[in-house]
């Protein structure tokens, strides 16, 4: 079974999709939103295979709650829009799947089937992430699990970074979130702007750097406003003064 | 007497008194009242006695130089007459002549100062000078009085008589002078209103067409704005399948509002029935794809009805709160529209709850445009003005109920 998610902030556009889903025999609708934070929280929990996305949502847009997925467990993504000259390139660009209001049968049914299809390959779902991300080379908010619930955090708020496995705790001025994605992917999504690597398991938001103390071996200690002391590695010790300009 | 400045006030008449009364009936009461005074311009225009436009320009410098030159004429023909006669000194024409332009001037002043009251009458010719003749007996009365006290006392003054015609040819003789000179004066003074008022309803009834073009062109493009447009066509499409009688309604709705956008309009102005209805084929569009959380309600004085009010005016307002107030939440919303009598005004509010004006907030497009008209039509008499109230936004418009209107 094929298990899918809609997200649209118009009830008859929702109705529409999940009563021609309900008569695909191989499809279970297994949440139906409607707004942007509503569907990121849906995909973290149920993990549904598909999501048909609409683009103008209030809360996230479909293209922010794409960018905002881990592009390795992220599910495929249809886009849904009635007009979007800007979004619609994008989506032939990134040969992303859409669907454009108002559609007729056979063209559901001709991207149901391209669904099918596409959901055998690798990742299905990490080019639409990439394209979102695109869309906003750098997220000004995170999308964080906060409890049973997904809330979205100010990026300028997040202090340090801390790789755990498959895991990254996101460490801000009064509270610490665990996000299942890499450092690096997550680096990626924050942007360069803000974010350095300091070591193969730490990143500091460079505007919380208070002081940097060398340590022997051409290591150094890095303080943060708050007190906390990281350490910087010998290997990402060049880019981070190049980008500080001592 | 009226202070320098005050009189180059008089002379450009630009900086309209702040309020313009319209006059009354009561003293005229053979003319017809004021609402079917007919209006030069082909277009349903406002009475003019309601607008205060920058635009218009009486030349009152052409008055002011045609004044001089006459009484400069007039005193050099009595100063010829008067020279002939050796008994007569060389001061005594100037003063004679003198007095009476002293007396003139300071009755024309008043006169000048009130033209702008009586412009609405430049229509009807024989009530505009109704509206002056009336105050002839005063002023003949005045100036006889005045011109012989100050000829009484200059000659007082340098120890001489003046002699003069009995009294009773004098106010005959003065009386018939005067008549005349005012009906010269104010024939001028009407003519040179009238090109006044011509002028200027050419230039407010180009700016009036430009703007209703303007607003015509943003409602059109606001009908068949794609998102606007497609998304309805996508609720069409999800009803077909649920509610079809449902649905057919919409299609109709959704045709109905086109054909309002692509009509071509003749007149600026429209009855507010008219208006109200646009707006809630709109609301009933947009309440169709937004049905699980927005509720509009409508609360008109059906008094007010047949007001006429600027066409296409109001939905911007609408589309706003739609668009700020409505796609980007996901709490429901309540929408009110409000038509009232406030204060002589006709009220328009349209206001919706649960989101409020961001700090830094500036008019877009569609409310620019509505001010824009509303100035052009009504200048400072009306005015929209959208701020938080409550837990919401409310755009509030209003436009004067003059006695016209009512």
């Amino acid at each position: 079974m094929m298990r899918v998610m809609i997200a649209d902030d118009e009830a008859p556009a929702r109705e529409k999709l999940e009563h021609w889903l309900a008569e695909q025999p191989d499809v279970t609708v297994v949440g139906s939103v409607k707004d942007g934070l509503s569907a990121a929280q849906c995909i973290e929990q149920r993990r549904p295979q598909v999501a048909f996305l609409d683009v103008q949502m209030p809360t996230l847009s479909g293209l922010q709650v794409a960018a905002q997925l881990d592009p390795s467990s992220a599910p495929l993504i249809v886009f849904v829009t009635a007009f979007d000259q800007h979004a619609l390139k994008a989506f032939d660009l990134n040969a992303v799947d859409y669907l454009l209001k108002p559609y007729d049968r056979e063209r559901f049914a001709r991207t149901v089937q391209r669904v099918r299809e596409r959901l055998q390959s690798y990742q299905p779902g990490a080019r639409a992430v990439a394209m979102g991300r695109a869309q906003w080379p750098a997220s000004e908010r995170l999308l964080v699990p906060d409890g049973e619930r997904l809330r979205l955090i100010e990026t300028a708020s997040i202090e340090w970074l801390q790789a755990d496995d498959n895991y990254v705790h996101v460490h801000t001025a009064g509270s610490r979130y665990l996000l299942r994605r890499t450092l690096h992917d997550l680096l990626f999504q924050l942007g360069e702007q803000r974010f350095m690597r300091i070591h193969r398991s730490t990143a500091v938001n460079i505007g919380c750097i208070a002081a940097l103390a060398p340590l022997f071996k051409g290591d150094y200690e890095v303080h943060l406003h708050n007190g906390r002391v990281l350490r910087l590695s010998r290997r990402y010790r060049d880019m981070l003064f190049a980008r500080m300009v001592w | 007497m009226y202070p320098q400045n005050d009189f180059r006030y008089l002379a450009f008449g630009r900086f309209a008194p702040p309020t313009l009364r319209l006059p009354q009936g009561s003293w005229l009461s053979p003319w017809p009242p004021l609402h079917s005074v007919g209006m030069n311009a082909p277009s349903r225009l406002p009475q003019a006695g309601v607008l205060t436009d920058d635009g218009a320009t009486f030349p009152l410098k052409t008055f002011a130089t045609l004044w001089t030159i006459f009484w400069l004429l007039m005193m050099s023909v009595t100063a010829q007459d008067a020279l002939r006669n050796p008994h007569t000194l060389w001061w005594e024409p100037v003063l004679w002549e003198g007095s009476s332009i002293l007396v003139a001037t300071a009755w024309m002043l008043p006169a000048l100062r009130v033209r702008q009251r009586y412009a609405v009458y430049l229509d009807k010719p024989l009530a505009w000078f109704a509206c002056y003749v009336r105050w002839l007996p005063l002023v003949a009365v005045t100036f006889i009085a005045a011109v012989y006290a100050i000829r009484f006392g200059v000659y007082a003054a340098v120890g001489r008589t003046y002699e003069h015609s009995s009294w009773r040819f004098i106010v005959v003789y003065e009386s018939v002078r005067l008549v005349l000179f005012a009906g010269l004066w104010l024939g001028i003074l009407f003519g040179i209103d009238s090109y006044g008022q011509w002028q200027l309803q050419r230039h407010r009834l180009l700016q009036t067409r430009k703007a209703l073009a303007e607003a015509q062109l943003a409602q059109l493009q606001g009908q068949l704005r794609p998102h606007f447009l497609f998304n309805a066509l996508n609720t069409v499409s999800a009803l077909m399948h649920t509610d079809v009688e449902r649905a057919d309604r919409l299609v109709a709705m959704l045709g109905d509002l086109l054909r309002i956008s692509l009509r071509s309009i003749e007149h600026e102005m429209t009855p507010l029935a008219d208006e109200l209805h646009t707006l809630q084929l709109y609301a009933d569009i947009m309440r169709e794809r937004f049905r699980d959380r927005v509720s509009v309600h409508w609360h008109t004085d059906e008094t007010l009805l047949s007001t006429p009010v600027p066409a296409l005016l109001l939905q911007p307002l609408l589309e706003n709160v739609f668009k700020h107030g409505v796609e980007r939440t996901v709490a429901p919303v309540r929408i009110d529209v409000r038509v009232r009598r406030e204060s002589g005004a006709l009220e328009i509010l349209v206001s919706n709850s649960g989101s409020l004006l961001t700090p830094g907030h500036r008019d877009g497009v569609g409310f620019r445009n509505c001010r824009e008209r509303l100035g052009i039509i009504y200048g400072h008499a009306a005015s929209l003005l959208v701020r938080n109230e409550g837990d919401g936004v409310a755009a509030r418009v209003l436009i004067p109920l003059t006695s016209a209107f009512a």
